[in-house]
């Protein structure tokens, strides 16, 4: 018998309210260290699939199988214990604010600390080599002890990604973590995103909003519209066709030479993807 | 253009019938309650009535700054000063231990539920959040000076009474207050912690109580602020403090006293809203 998949959805379906279905008939499984890319449109329910891939929400219907382990039928101990195996990065806000650096990379340590330990390093911060070293790697160790919100987007971004390597999870799931941060400092986030995966052998799931950074740094790429996939293949099989499909014509990019790129493709055409 | 004039007329008759209306109320209700308070005004600007002002301001003054009348307004002030700061931490100890069931969002239902299985405990989850919105809401509804009454029965006459009157009927009011400002609480840094595996404890620890303490220690330094000047008017009643010597002056018709202790509740009270405010500001 064959390890588990990391991920097994058969047709997922998840509705808000009556009326308003986010994801219809969604299959999809992605194996143990494996890195995807999902792009689509605003509103496609990307956010809405990364919400039941890290167990904050359930599907309405279908199932959902981590590891080989139903999510339906996690709670209490065994859910945290399931979420702690999750990291997320969020697309932005997912900070607490007025807490220090410190507090906020450490919050990654939560699912497997002691209610006491954790409470007591409210006080008096533990673990700082740790939390330096992870603050090391993301490029902003002298931040260690800054108020959060004094940083910038793109330094947030950087705790958001301290705070997961200090969880250790078994997968990393980022949800548009470039959208708010400039766009030279994408494709390094990404870049450390993917370095991350490869050193730990961690599965990689990114929500992207720009088609350019997908193609370029993955190697399979799963296309959303209206909340059903519309393709899930390599890259390189990815056309020009499939895009403007996805993309109902406007294809969004990101970078400098993506704007040039967009701004060829959609003359006379307001590039509205990038204020959504 | 005719569409547009045709519209607007008749959004102009919709707005002005229900405005008319909505004004003929609130005159009658006026009127009504202007009857029902026996307001006369010919009472208070009668040459006979300004005569008396003038006559019981004349003799207010001078104000009595003798060592012992001065000793007195102190000790008073420093009473009433003690009673307003012990009854407002009181408050918010109360508020704080009823506010945290009294949010909806952290007792049943929202984010931090959504995983949970339906109907497990069912309508029994609720339980805690309606008795301490019964309860908030008791404590609010009586208000100070009703529970001065019933502690002075219950405990005596002095400053005891005073501080849990102001402590329980705030309380119920802060606690009110603090559970709206559980609710409104920012969800994204709760749904990331959430996803690391954080308990609700721990939730509520690093990402719920960074958010709402600043609103929580401002709400009860405006309260410091209202009490102060309740803390003086519980003194009418037994409940010790500026209050009870400003009714004994009033009663034996010490006139010159009386002014000197108005003036220590003056000083007292200003002293206390620019204190309380610097405190709010930096608390923010």
């Amino acid at each position: 018998m064959t390890a588990p998949h990391q991920y097994r959805l058969e047709s997922v379906r998840k509705e808000f309210g009556r009326q308003q279905v986010a994801l219809e008939g969604f299959d999809l499984t992605v194996a143990q260290g494996e890195r995807v890319a999902l792009i689509g449109p605003s509103g496609a329910g990307k956010t809405t699939l990364f919400r039941m891939l890290n167990c904050t929400i359930r599907p309405t219907s279908g199932r959902l199988r981590i590891d080989g382990e139903e999510v339906r039928e996690l709670y209490g101990r065994r859910l945290r214990e399931m979420r702690r195996r999750i990291g997320t990065i969020y697309q932005q806000h997912n900070l607490v604010p007025r807490l220090r650096v410190v507090h906020n990379v450490l919050s990654g340590r939560l699912g497997r600390w002691s209610l006491l330990g954790s409470l007591a390093s409210l006080v008096r911060p533990s673990h700082l080599e740790a939390v330096h070293q992870a603050l090391a790697d993301v490029g902003i160790a002298e931040k260690l002890f800054s108020r959060t919100d004094e940083l910038s987007g793109g330094q947030q971004q950087r705790v958001a990604i301290a705070r997961v390597l200090m969880q250790d999870p078994e997968v990393i799931l980022a949800d548009e973590p470039v959208s708010s941060v400039d766009p030279s400092l994408a494709e390094s986030i990404i870049r450390l995103l993917i370095t991350i995966s490869d050193q730990t052998r961690k599965t990689l799931m990114v929500n992207l909003h720009s088609t350019d950074l997908a193609l370029s740094y993955f190697s399979r790429v799963v296309g959303m519209k209206q909340g059903v996939k519309l393709f899930d293949t390599a890259a390189a099989q990815v056309t020009p066709e499939l895009l403007r499909e996805l993309y109902s014509g406007h294809v969004p990019v990101n970078g400098a030479a993506g704007r040039v790129r967009e701004a060829e493709q959609e003359v006379g055409e307001p590039a509205h993807w990038g204020a959504a | 253009m005719d569409e547009v004039r045709a519209l607007r007329a008749g959004a102009r008759d919709r707005t002005r019938a229900s405005t008319y209306v909505m004004l003929a109320l609130l005159g009658a209700l006026f009127v009504w309650s202007y009857q029902g308070s026996e307001i006369d005004l010919g009472l208070l600007f009668s040459a006979d009535g300004g005569g008396a002002i003038a006559d019981y301001v004349k003799r207010l003054f001078p104000p009595d700054f003798s060592p012992k009348v001065v000793a007195e307004a102190v000790v008073g002030a420093w009473e009433t000063l003690a009673i307003s700061l012990v009854g407002t931490v009181l408050s918010a100890v109360i508020a704080l231990s009823l506010a945290f069931f009294g949010a909806r969002n952290l007792v049943y239902s929202g984010l931090l539920y959504e995983m949970e299985p339906r109907r497990r405990f069912g309508l029994l989850r609720r339980v805690p959040y309606l008795a301490a919105k019964a309860v908030l809401n008791f404590l609010r509804t009586i208000p100070e000076m009703l529970w001065a009454l019933i502690f002075v029965f219950l405990v005596g006459l002095g400053p005891f009474p005073g501080v849990l009157a102001l402590g329980v009927h705030t309380g119920g009011v802060l606690g009110k207050l603090f559970a709206e400002v559980l609710e409104d609480v920012d969800l994204q840094p709760i749904e990331s912690l959430q996803s690391t595996g954080a308990g609700k404890v721990q939730i509520l620890f690093y990402g719920i109580l960074p958010q709402v303490l600043p609103q929580f220690i401002s709400y009860t330094l405006y309260r410091w602020e209202v009490n102060i000047r309740v803390a003086a008017v519980l003194g009418f009643v037994g409940a010790g403090g500026l209050g009870q010597r400003i009714h004994i002056a009033l009663s034996l018709f010490l006139e010159q006293q009386l002014l000197t202790l108005l003036i220590a509740l003056y000083i007292l009270v200003t002293a206390v809203d620019y204190l309380s405010a610097y405190l709010r500001r930096r608390a923010v």
